[in-house]
């Protein structure tokens, strides 16, 4: 049998509680589909016949989901997803660390979308974009000042050069519309 | 015979232009760097110049992903030998043997293995697409709605079983992608499913948006989220392949050539389960076991021409049945979707040239390959040396350009920012992405054709089943659900071996 370093981090099976709550959420969903899909017309008074409606494939879906999702709860819980639940505990400092890394640069791309493009001109939106980017995940506590200047201006000559490649390649080059 | 070889030529002659040679050296280029990082993918390369290309003529554009295509999933190999992280999922298994040998000084003789294993992969991949395709696309011209109804629902299935990770969670993810490519207006009643009074959302999620996010921003965040990686190797020793280490694994070449083609013209699984499974084989078959995951040639040899021979493979599908044998071949059949080419049996009918191109394309492309594999090892040292702060959001303007750039609506973007969450968290909770994206692929095609069986059968489900591909196809996809359950696929193999099961 294989050892689980050599997996892919995606064969490396999650716990079986979680497994639980995911089962829980496609449950919902499925259930969710389902409805709505059953809510739909038939077009019966069109003469519509029942495979053609518009509910029946995505109904289908749905019904399928739920069905999956309780082979997966039962599988969890065969396999003591509710049983005791210390085990799964992962050690709190690297995990904040990365887990800030990913808010970070989820929130900074959430602000890039909604918040620049659309507002500002393309080649601006992504210069500011990359420069806070870079700026902020290379700021690093009790740096000397001349060092985190010159990353500043580093981080803001790439944002710049980005922005002013991106449109000129995309524009000018692959006709692309840019946002 | 002679009239193959006289299109064949034709489609080399036309692609000699000093235009095309140009657009393949940057594209081979840009598919090795995108492989080489790690955090980018060859879907997500291919999917994001799929947007950017749309404005070329078909074959250019075709050529380009190709290349792109070719070119990352070799270039994964890279830092698979120089960091001990896969540039591409699809070099995983690269690392087991090409790391140890660059942690021995022979990093250059292990990309040397890895530029000769994957050239001639490739090479045994085009010429097995070559003889399979018009075989293939021959069947598939007696199949109706049954079969294809049949078809999708066995891709989807496969994925979920066999690419990787927890086959339930395989077929969620399948289904999930099937029920979002309902979402908008259906065929027959132009009804608007799941709009909620949304005019965008009626219009249907875009493939490509849908794709940029699942790869691409996904990939950033799990990029950011990951710790840094740096390269461990500084000095090479020479990178031209020795003939000797081809000529001693010929063998090995082959049987991972042909494992990786079968194991690409597989649904949805892709370059990664070809490199393990040749991985796998070579191991079993070795006579220096012992060798393996400390640095054998013979491993590194197997993994990666296995993986190179996939590519042409998974396009095998693509051509005869519009099924995507991987992630990238699914994104290049919605590029060839989007070029007014219509990949599946007709197209050997439509337009036969384009298969023959197709072959050039990937032939050339594979010199390229080969050509960029002696010349840009330093060069790419650079590169992986880019720290991620500063790669990442680069990357991160990209997807949104590619986002927008073929219906030009902002509507897209946060498609791909939707996606790209979806991507990440069900990542993180081990689900596989590869049947999500077939479904999402698939789900038209499925849906079309169960609704035009039933019509055409009065509603009757009997020719679903009753036909004799259907009924095969049927009975593959449902023993491949009780394959996935781990009690009957035991009872299953003890049968199969003739060892007495243990008592229940």
């Amino acid at each position: 049998m294989a050892d689980n370093s050599e997996l892919l981090p995606h064969e490396r099976p999650a716990p079986p509680r979680v497994d639980l709550w995911i089962a829980a959420v496609f449950f919902v969903f499925g259930c969710a589909a389902a409805g709505l899909a059953f809510r739909m017309p038939t077009y019966a008074d069109q003469k519509g016949e029942i495979y053609t409606a518009p509910g029946l494939v995505p109904g289908f879906y749905g019904i399928v989901i739920i069905l999956l999702s309780v082979w997966l709860a039962v599988r969890a819980v065969n396999q003591g997803a509710l049983r005791g639940r210390s085990e799964t505990a992962a050690p709190a400092g690297p995990k904040t660390a990365s887990d800030l890394r990913l808010v970070l640069a989820a929130g900074l791309g959430l602000f890039f979308v909604v918040g620049l493009i659309g507002r500002v001109p393309f080649w601006l939106a992504s210069a500011t974009f990359v420069a806070m980017f870079t700026m902020l995940f290379e700021w690093r506590r009790g740096q000397p000042w001349p060092v985190r200047a010159r990353r500043m201006a580093e981080a803001a000559l790439l944002g710049l050069a980005t922005g002013a490649a991106v449109t000129l390649v995309f524009e000018r080059v692959f006709y692309v519309r840019l946002p | 015979m002679f009239d193959s070889l006289g299109h064949l030529g034709g489609a080399f002659v036309g692609f000699l232009t000093p235009h095309t040679l140009f657009n393949v050296l940057w594209a081979t280029f840009l598919g090795i760097v995108i492989g080489a990082l790690p955090g980018l993918t060859a879907t997500m390369g291919v999917a994001l110049l799929t947007t950017l290309t749309f404005t070329m003529p078909h074959t250019e554009a075709i050529m380009v992903l190709i290349c792109i295509y070719v070119g990352a999933i070799y270039g994964g190999s890279r830092s698979a030998i120089l960091l001990n992280i896969p540039g591409t999922p699809a070099s995983a298994a690269s690392t087991l043997d090409g790391y140890p040998l660059a942690r021995q000084g022979l990093a250059g003789r292990a990309m040397g293995i890895s530029t000769s294993g994957s050239w001639l992969g490739t090479l045994f991949g085009i010429l097995c697409l070559a003889l399979l395709t018009p075989v293939l696309s021959e069947l598939a011209l007696s199949f109706q709605s049954f079969e294809f109804f049949w078809v999708s629902v066995f891709g989807v299935v496969v994925a979920g079983t066999l690419a990787g990770g927890d086959p339930l969670k395989g077929y969620i993810a399948g289904f999930l992608g099937l029920w979002i490519a309902t979402i908008g207006q259906e065929p027959y009643y132009n009804f608007q499913r799941y709009a909620f009074g949304f005019t965008d959302l009626a219009g249907g999620i875009g493939l490509l948006p849908a794709l940029v996010g699942a790869y691409g921003v996904a990939e950033v965040l799990q990029a950011m989220r990951g710790p840094t990686v740096k390269a461990v190797v500084n000095q090479l020793d020479s990178i031209v392949p020795r003939i000797e280490d081809v000529l001693k694994h010929w063998r090995t070449i082959f049987r991972s050539g042909a494992i990786g083609v079968w194991i690409g013209i597989l649904p949805g699984l892709g370059e990664d389960a070809a490199a393990w499974s040749s991985y796998a084989a070579a191991r079993r078959a070795s006579k220096e076991k012992e060798l393996y995951g400390k640095g054998s040639i013979e491993g590194l040899m197997a993994a990666e021409t296995g993986e190179a021979s996939s590519v042409p493979g998974a396009i095998i599908p693509v051509l005869t049945l519009a099924l995507p044998g991987s992630a990238p071949a699914a994104v290049l059949m919605a590029a060839m979707m989007i070029h007014g080419l219509n990949p599946g049996p007709n197209l050997m009918v439509e337009s036969p040239q384009f298969f023959y191109e197709i072959i050039a394309m990937l032939v050339i492309a594979d010199m390229a390959k080969l050509i960029f594999g002696f010349v840009l090892v330093r060069p790419l040292i650079t590169i992986l040396l880019v720290p991620r702060e500063r790669l990442m959001p680069v990357v991160f303007v990209l997807c949104v350009v590619g986002a927008f750039a073929i219906t030009s609506r902002v509507f897209d973007i946060y498609v791909m920012l939707v996606f790209g969450l979806i991507g990440f968290v069900m990542r993180e909770l081990k689900f596989n992405m590869a049947p999500l994206i077939l479904g999402l692929v698939l789900g038209d095609l499925l849906e079309k054709n169960l609704t035009r069986g039933l019509v055409l059968s009065s509603g009757s489900p009997l020719p679903f089943f009753t036909r004799p591909v259907c009924a095969v196809l049927a009975a593959l996809t449902i023993i491949s659900i009780l394959w996935s359950i781990p009690a009957v696929s035991n009872r299953m193999r003890s049968l199969v071996r003739r060892t007495p099961s243990a008592p229940a």
